[in-house]
């Protein structure tokens, strides 16, 4: 990795002008060169001899990276916001409809036999990726939005009234939560006068985990959290805090969007008492998402959703409810999702989540530092360090650059995707004092050329718009 | 939908109302009076025709950008003489960069805006950057335009806007259908995404028009904040922007016709014969909802629920039957009649 390093140019030195399209060409291929002699990850299988990275390996599963946008070669760097889907798993979705599409669960003939089945694999396929105990530990639920919600408005509205003590209860939170972990509990403290707090961030642009400790006290019953942040690119001590909660009897939700999909993620050992992911953001379709809950507390929770499939038996004036997870399941589920969901779990344990991540982590750094190389640009979150690893991600701002110009010209003139704005983190920025960010996200199947890509189509841009300063 | 302008304006507007059959329910008031049905309120957003006349383009076929598109565009020559020369100077433009080039030109020769006018009334909705649009008069009457960002694409999409239709009368500025943007060639604007800065912005600037003149014709003179009577039927846009009437309308509050509200009878009779007409000013709904929105409040006839029944109608479809009317009520609608509400039926029908 020194050796490309060395290759690409220090952007220091260029005054921005002299960048022309033509030397970014030269630049990328020379690059490129220098890749196929370095080996990036542990041993590679590969029928080339010479060893070839994850991420090139991986681009040949995912046919929608191969095409041109506006002209240039599509460079997708917003998987945080979505990730690419692998053959394997539209096959599997394409399989279902084709070959068993039957509603699951209530059928008694074959097809719907094999849908159940398969339906119910799926569970135990995502079961067994989280390292869940039990696969009734996992609701599917519509995504990650929805299985938060699934807990506040479940669990969340008969566990966070204020109960003999005149105190209300505390939910704790960070200021750098998705928007997806912050509104449901807000609609909840209003409705049951629980009182949310805060954690800020400390001088290395974290959540400031001493603040977080000092929070928690008798009055806490929920501390929820994201595992990864997808803006600061930063990780949270999840096994750490999830002791400090249940040292006062609080319960922690683990939001695993950006986790998940990236690393290896064992509910065991986290020992957190909900967790939730989105299957997009892990080469799985739209549409479908999980809740893990710990089996004594789904048990305990009333249902969300009320409709069939989630009831035990059904009188004019009252029913009876299922036991979890089908009580959380109302109507028919997303079924061919959820078989795509397992078959993208199967992908992705098939690489392997250890080499996935290994691989990640110096993409991750790559990005960070040739990014951080380039004038006026300010990164937010850490920076990686020995003790601090980043996800691949790297949420920033160009001095005196809109991201959404940004954005639209990288799109326009180079084929580069990626995001800008709040990323549904508004108090985030807020804090940070920013109204929008750009953010490039990678995933495995993301190769450095792509960040090179990105890096001399991000100093194109920059140097086109300080042209008319 | 394509070349006239003026009758057919009603029309093409009919139809891209998606709440059309709450507005023209064939329910028979109970009384002579005309009650305003209570609306549900998941409908309860009020659509009024604007007048502007023009041919709105459906959102699915804005996103191909090639001109070539199933939908007539607007003629260019339809454009304020200044927003011409502009289209021209970018179609002449061939290379996309050389455009954003001449975009940012104008962007950053764009005035200023004071930061005293970026206020919430002037800021565009919809959009992931942050702009701001000024209007007011000049003493001709012409709107004059100001505008900010902090993007400078969305300055330079905001300047070709100001620079467009600034010192045009409103009537001119109204005429304008985002059409033209297909011209310009900038594939960004063209999205039909929620996010359309160009649009929202195009949107902003004729409704402030709109709400200037509606101003100055009742001679009330106010800064310039945001009018909130006239609701845009818009796909695309967010609600902000609707107006909604109060729950409690089941009946009508008898309001005595003021001069409009006399010669709108008076045409309608006229040319209509009818066997019943009845003609209620409504505007009031409107301007509580003005002063809801904390802006003084407009006493104008601006709005009407007319209730017509005629043999004029015989044979016409509903829609064929509103455009009669608006036909004849032409003048109004240029010169501050915002929304009519119209029940047109025939005898039989009755």
């Amino acid at each position: 990795m020194e050796g490309v390093a060395m290759k690409l140019p220090s952007f220091k030195s260029l005054a921005p002008t002299a960048i022309s399209v033509a030397s970014t060409f030269s630049i990328r291929r020379s690059l490129s060169f220098a890749r196929r002699s370095s080996s990036l990850s542990a041993a590679t299988i590969t029928a080339d001899s010479e060893p070839v990275s994850l991420g090139h390996r991986a681009r040949k599963d995912f046919r929608i990276l191969h095409q041109e946008v506006n002209g240039s070669k599509l460079v997708y760097l917003d998987s945080a916001a979505t990730s690419q889907k692998p053959a394997a798993v539209l096959e599997a979705l394409q399989n279902y409809y084709e070959f068993y599409n039957s509603n699951v669960h209530r059928g008694i003939h074959y097809l719907s036999a094999k849908a159940t089945d398969e339906f119910e694999l799926a569970r135990k396929k995502v079961a067994r990726f989280i390292n869940a105990s039990d696969s009734r530990e996992i609701v599917f639920t519509r995504n990650a939005t929805e299985a938060i919600n699934l807990v506040a408005y479940s669990w969340g509205l008969s566990n966070l009234k204020p109960g003999d003590e005149v105190c209300a209860p505390l939910v704790i939170l960070t200021v750098a939560e998705h928007h997806s972990c912050i509104v449901p509990w807000q609609i909840v403290s209003q409705k049951t006068g629980a009182v949310l707090k805060f954690v800020t961030l400390n001088e290395d642009e974290v959540p400031d985990i001493d603040m977080l400790r000092e929070m928690i006290s008798e009055k806490t019953k929920l501390v929820a959290v994201h595992h990864v942040s997808n803006v600061l690119a930063s990780s949270l001590p999840i096994e750490e805090i999830v002791v400090w909660a249940h040292e006062v009897g609080a319960k922690v939700l683990v939001d695993a969007c950006q986790s998940v999909p990236h690393m290896v993620v064992d509910v065991q050992k986290l020992n957190a008492d909900f967790l939730v992911a989105s299957s997009h953001k892990m080469c799985g379709p739209t549409g479908i998402g999980f809740l893990y809950g710990k089996s004594d507390l789904l048990l305990a929770m009333p249902p969300f959703l009320g409709g069939g499939e989630m009831i035990s038996d059904v009188f004019l004036d009252h029913s009876t409810y299922a036991e979890p997870p089908s009580r959380f399941e109302a109507g028919t589920p997303a079924i061919g999702e959820a078989i795509a969901l397992g078959a993208a779990c199967d992908y992705l344990s098939d690489i392997g989540m250890p080499k996935i991540h290994e691989y990640e982590v110096e993409l991750a750094k790559y990005l960070y530092e040739t990014l951080a190389s380039v004038p006026d640009v300010r990164i937010y979150g850490p920076r990686p360090s020995e003790s601090v690893q980043r996800a691949a991600l790297c949420s920033f701002n160009v001095e005196g650059l809109h991201p959404t110009d940004l954005a639209t010209f990288l799109d326009q003139q180079h084929g580069v995707a990626i995001r800008s704005g709040h990323h549904c983190a508004q108090p985030l920025h807020r804090y940070l004092g920013v109204n929008a960010s750009a953010r490039a996200s990678l995933y495995f199947y993301n190769t450095k050329e792509d960040v090179d890509s990105f890096i001399v189509a991000l100093a194109d841009t920059v140097s086109f718009f300080n042209s008319f300063k | 939908m394509a070349a006239s302008m003026s009758s057919s304006c009603c029309l093409s507007s009919l139809r891209l109302i998606p709440f059309k059959r709450t507005f023209f329910s064939s329910v028979n008031p109970p009384s002579k009076n005309l009650i305003l049905r209570p609306i549900p309120s998941f409908l309860r957003t009020i659509v009024t025709f604007q007048k502007i006349p023009t041919v709105i383009v459906p959102p699915l076929s804005a996103s191909s950008s090639s001109p070539s598109s199933s939908v007539d565009l607007q003629p260019i020559e339809e454009l304020p003489p200044k927003l011409q020369e502009i289209v021209k100077l970018f179609q002449s433009v061939q290379e996309p960069k050389a455009k954003y080039e001449q975009l940012l030109f104008y962007g950053k020769n764009l005035k200023p805006l004071d930061s005293r006018f970026k206020t919430r009334e002037n800021k565009v909705e919809g959009c992931v950057s942050q702009v701001w649009v000024r209007a007011f008069f000049d003493e001709e009457r012409n709107v004059v335009y100001e505008a900010d960002s902090d993007s400078v694409l969305t300055k330079g999409l905001a300047a070709l806007l100001v620079n467009g239709l600034s010192g045009r009368p409103v009537t001119e500025i109204l005429r304008v259908t985002p059409d033209f943007a297909v011209l310009l060639g900038l594939q960004q604007s063209l999205t039909p995404s929620r996010n359309n800065g160009f649009l929202n912005m195009l949107k902003l600037m004729q409704k402030k028009a709109l709400s200037l003149e509606v101003k100055a014709d009742d001679g009330t003179s106010e800064s310039t904040t945001d009018e909130a009577s006239v609701v845009e039927v818009d796909l695309e846009s967010k609600p902000p922007s609707v107006v909604e009437v109060e729950e409690s309308e089941s009946v009508s509050k008898i309001v005595a016709l003021g001069s409009r509200g006399m010669r709108i009878r008076e045409k309608l009779d006229k040319e209509l014969t009818p066997d019943e007409l009845e003609v209620e000013d409504v505007s009031y709904q409107h301007a509580g909802h003005a002063a809801v929105r904390g802006s003084a409040g407009d006493d104008g006839e601006t709005h009407f629920n007319l209730r017509v029944v005629s043999d004029a109608f015989q044979g016409k479809s509903l829609v064929k039957r509103h455009r009669m009317v608006y036909d004849l009520l032409q003048e109004e609608l240029q010169s501050g009649l915002h929304a009519l509400s119209i029940v047109a039926k025939t005898p039989a029908e009755v």
